[in-house]
């Protein structure tokens, strides 16, 4: 993550990013430049005057997102500089909301890079403010959040040859410096539970199905919150074999479960005092000699029966047990998994909103609400009556999906996963059109978003991080 | 179709008897009287038989006192028992009386209104198109021609029932126009049909190729020029508004009517090219609408506007890369001629506005294969530029049983449809592909002089049903015809 500083006056050297404002009178010595270029300080509209100072349009911001966004447009912006951000006459939580802008959009995936690409984003980033003892406090909130959520971009961001199943167990293991608890089941305990949807998903790869469950304390006597991710590390598409073309991006596949580790280590960094579990399951969808297969029957851990479809439509199966174990095993006050789960998704939303399903109004429109906060945007989907019944099958207490063209199967999808989650209030987030996009967006550049980790952050925050706040809504299981 | 009758309630010696009943609701009024008659032989075999009055539960008695036939039709909760729950019963008893020329319904313990509702269902689901089935055997012809309602207040029952006949036969026009094949029902044919309107009072004006060639109608003429036959814009207008009222802003109701879609030079798959047949199901249910809202004289004045064209590939045809002008002024760069309904649309929704100033306008149309992907076949898709529309929209229709389930707009989902060479381009990729259709058409929304409340509903996912439903059965579905006239009468007539 780029350095950021808080200081009361300039630095030697670095670019000035002048944020602005719509209407605001325009920086001395630049106002016929600017008025030439057609700036009008619009929100995301960027002027730069180099090397004079790079203009940052905020139009007319109405919420702290506003300010984060106008951080992220000056990080895309700026090239290999030091950034020294006008925030002097800005509160402390604007300026710290433009240190997260910055961060988010300074990000960069460079692992792989002998060489830094050439478009470098700027290293580190001083702003002026005029209470840098508040300023810091207000980033210390806000900074958890963040470093969450880059983590989440670097783990999707890993190739599928290096983040195995292997590999992503090992990264997670790392958050217990944190003080977050692992778990790790392997093949032999889910045989033993009986965890046969995600054990028959993994099966046909070299590298093992796990399940990962991690929690975080918190301080409060209340149930937690669980998060549940979907966790495939490449998804081929088992036998039922994707189109070669595109078939790269499915390195992607994990994003859910990244993002829910990505959440557990923002709680765990700004010490959350809502307790919090994770279940991740973990698994590569490979072709093989020993792959499931379509027309298989599998039994779950919750005892339903499934009778396989469509090879692909592999993460309903691994969220199934992974759901199951939630709700049977910790006791949660409210469930919400994410998942890159389907295309259907993707062709409903577009890639500017991820679907939004669940059981319970109240519990959407509080996660509808923590997106619109952070611009992770939801919009909520339906479970109706024939969607469900579609999911009767002639052999299985269940079918998977329906085969076919022109078929809702993001609700076929989410229809299915209802039958896992029993009372407890639950959402499902898909989001297969928002884990990585194409181009620079107005929360960071192209590739891995962290889409999720934000959002869960900030609906922990919202919801249940007051003793008496909520209520323990339904927890039946 | 069956004559529907409300009789005084007496109990039949013979026959068929038709007996609604709520969930474990013991024999009461008529029914009670019969069970006595027979000797409690009704309710011992509606219990042997596990009839438990679930909703559209169907059971059949045959031979049992004195009558012929007797079947039990399940209403659901008794707390539960509104219109709709009345109207499934009555579909629900269709199919079960399939062989008999008459029957008698025993709705003594029903309120009027609810009696007329089962009315209503039982008319709705004995609906069929048989206009091309010339060897059909006698025994699989359904038979029944009256369905006697008996109820305490037979008067009441009628009047209840009369707006809803009305509304019923617009939704059968509607069913009509959409199952109609594609050779029959071209833009002419169906204008034709459209002046069929003016006996219940409708002004209906067409307009042919030259008029909108005069007027400007690049967008819907370059989708018709594919065609040998010619396109056509219907404007009907209903003038219910009383005295105190008249002059106010109509309602407007718009509806694409692509009589087949080929796809033209982007032509479709063969597979499942039949079904494109009903691509005029946007207009077929607008002008279905108007039928209904002229048949029960509806209290304001509302137009609808349909915008008639095939799409056929062919050496006139438009070509993908072509660049169009609107009646707007506004140009479409062609990327897909598949996407043809936005383009109908677009025409045709500036003009509404250009000549009417509607105080709302609502469009439908069987827009995109997408929307089937997002919702499926239960909701269709709701998109609009005004919340309060919206949700009147939706509680319209959840009231009569056509859901809509409202989808997202934005300036995000706006940018997919930029072109490089025109004002817009007609497709925005895979990803949103409802949405940016329904962008596209926001475009040509006038909200320059002030807002314009304006709501599109996708109904590729329900103008068509592949199975039967209680009130629909398989085939056509006139989803709209019914959910739009409560929203006329909710917001025009109130």
């Amino acid at each position: 993550m780029l350095a950021i500083r808080f200081r009361k006056s300039a630095p030697e050297g670095g670019r000035a990013v002048l944020p602005l404002v719509a209407g605001a009178p325009l920086p001395e010595g630049w106002a016929a430049s600017t008025a030439a270029a057609g700036f009008r300080a619009g929100e995301g509209e960027v002027l730069d005057l180099a090397p004079g100072p790079l203009l940052v349009g905020l139009g007319t911001p109405a919420r702290l997102l506003d300010w984060e966004k106008a951080g992220v447009a000056a990080a895309l912006a700026l090239k290999g500089v030091e950034a020294v951000i006008e925030a002097r006459g800005l509160g402390a939580a604007e300026a710290a909301a433009m240190a997260a802008g910055l961060a988010l959009g300074a990000w960069r995936f460079e692992v792989y890079r002998k060489t830094p690409a050439e478009e470098a984003p700027p290293r580190a980033a001083t702003l002026l403010v005029d209470d840098p003892a508040a300023a810091r406090a207000a980033w210390r909130e806000v900074e958890a959040a963040v470093k969450g959520c880059l983590a989440a971009r670097g783990w999707v961001s890993e190739p599928a040859n290096v983040l195995t199943t292997r590999d992503f167990v090992r990264r997670l293991r790392g958050l217990a410096r944190h003080g977050i608890e692992v778990e790790v089941w392997g093949r032999k305990r889910l045989a033993r539970e009986g965890y046969g949807a995600l054990l028959a998903v993994g099966q046909g790869s070299a590298s093992p199905p796990r399940l990962v469950t991690l929690r975080w304390k918190g301080r409060l006597e209340a149930p937690p919150v669980a998060f549940v991710g979907k966790g495939i590390v490449f998804d081929t598409g088992g036998l039922s074999i994707k189109g070669a073309q595109g078939m790269e991006a499915m390195r992607a596949d994990m994003a859910g479960a990244a993002a829910c580790a990505g959440a557990m280590l923002a709680l765990a960094r700004r010490n959350s005092p809502c307790p919090a579990v994770a279940v991740l399951a973990i698994a590569e969808n490979a072709t093989g000699a020993a792959s499931y297969r379509p027309g298989d029957v599998l039994r779950t851990g919750s005892g339903r029966t499934v009778e396989v479809i469509d090879t692909d439509a592999e993460g309903r199966l691994v969220l199934a047990d992974a759901l199951h174990h939630a709700v049977s095993r910790l006791a949660p006050k409210a469930v919400v998994d994410l998942a890159t789960l389907t295309g259907a998704i993707v062709t409903a939303l577009g890639h500017h909103r991820a679907g939004l399903f669940g059981n319970d109004g109240a519990l959407a429109a509080a996660l509808a609400a923590a997106g619109e906060a952070t611009g992770e945007c939801l919009w909520p989907m339906p479970i109706g009556e024939r969607h469900r019944e579609d999911l009767r099958s002639d052999i299985a207490d269940l079918r998977q999906c329906q085969a076919g063209r022109f078929l809702p199967d993001a609700s076929h999808a989410a229809a299915f996963l209802e039958h896992f989650v029993g009372e407890v209030p639950w959402a499902h987030l898909d989001i297969a059109g928002v884990d990585t996009q194409d181009e620079a967006h107005a929360l960071g550049p192209a590739g891995a978003t962290g889409f999720g980790v934000r959002l869960l952050d900030r609906w922990v925050a919202m919801h249940h991080e007051e003793e008496d706040h909520h209520p323990v809504a339904g927890a039946k299981a | 179709m069956p004559d529907i009758a409300f009789v005084k309630a007496a109990l039949p010696k013979s026959g068929t008897l038709v007996v609604p009943i709520a969930e474990g609701a013991a024999p009461a009024g008529l029914f009670a009287q019969a069970d006595q008659e027979a000797g409690g032989a009704l309710a011992r075999a509606l219990e042997a038989a596990g009839f438990k009055g679930r909703k559209g539960q169907a059971t059949t008695l045959w031979a049992l006192g004195g009558f012929t036939k007797v079947v039990a039709i399940g209403l659901g909760k008794e707390a539960e028992l509104d219109a709709a729950a009345a109207e499934a019963a009555g579909g629900a008893l269709v199919p079960a009386l399939a062989q008999d020329r008459e029957a008698t319904v025993l709705a003594d313990a029903l309120a009027a209104p609810l009696a007329a509702s089962l009315g209503l269902g039982a008319l709705l689901r004995a609906w069929r198109f048989d206009r091309y089935r010339t060897r059909e055997k006698e025994e699989d012809k359904p038979k029944l021609e009256r369905l006697a309602i008996a109820t305490a207040d037979p008067n009441a029952a009628k009047q209840a029932f009369a707006p809803m006949r009305a509304v019923a036969d617009g939704v059968f026009l509607t069913r009509e126009l959409v199952s109609e094949p594609p050779n029959i029902l071209h833009p002419i044919e169906f204008a034709e049909r459209c002046k069929g309107l003016e006996k219940l009072g409708v002004e209906v004006e067409v307009m042919g190729l030259s008029a909108l060639a005069k007027l400007g109608f690049g967008a819907m003429i370059g989708v018709a020029q594919g065609s040998q036959h010619e396109p056509r814009l219907v404007v009907m207008q209903w003038k219910g508004a009383p005295k105190g009222r008249r002059g106010a802003k109509p309602m407007a109701f718009i509806g694409k009517g692509v009589t087949f879609d080929t796809g033209g030079i982007s032509i479709k798959p063969a597979g499942g090219m039949e079904d494109m047949k009903w691509d005029m199901a946007g207009a077929g249910t607008v002008v279905g609408l108007m039928a209904a809202l002229a048949g029960r004289r509806a209290k304001c004045d509302v137009v609808g506007l349909v915008g008639l064209v095939e799409n056929m590939p062919s050496g006139t045809a438009q070509r993908p890369g072509d660049v169009v002008k609107t009646y707007s002024g506004q140009t479409v760069e062609v990327i897909n001629t598949d996407a043809e309904g936005r383009l109908v649309l677009a025409d045709v929704i500036w003009y509404a506005q250009e000549r009417f100033q509607p105080r709302c306008m609502i469009d439908l149309a069987t827009l995109t294969g997408a929307i089937i992907i997002a919702l499926g076949h239960e909701h269709a898709g709701l998109f609009s530029n005004d919340d309060e529309l919206a949700s009147r929209i939706l509680a319209a229709g959840a009231a009569v049983g056509e859901k809509a389930w409202r989808m997202p707009l934005g300036d995000a989902y706006d940018k997919q449809i930029r072109s490089d060479i025109a004002d817009m381009k007609n497709v925005g990729g895979r990803p949103g592909g409802s949405i940016t259709a329904a962008q596209f058409i926001q475009r040509f929304v006038n909200t320059k002089d002030g807002p314009m409340p304006w709501a599109h509903l996708d109904i590729a996912g329900t103008a068509w049903s592949s199975k039967d439903q209680p009130t629909v059965p398989k085939g056509a579905t006139a989803f709209g015809v019914r959910m739009l006239d409560r929203l006329v009468a909710e917001m025009g007539e109130a």
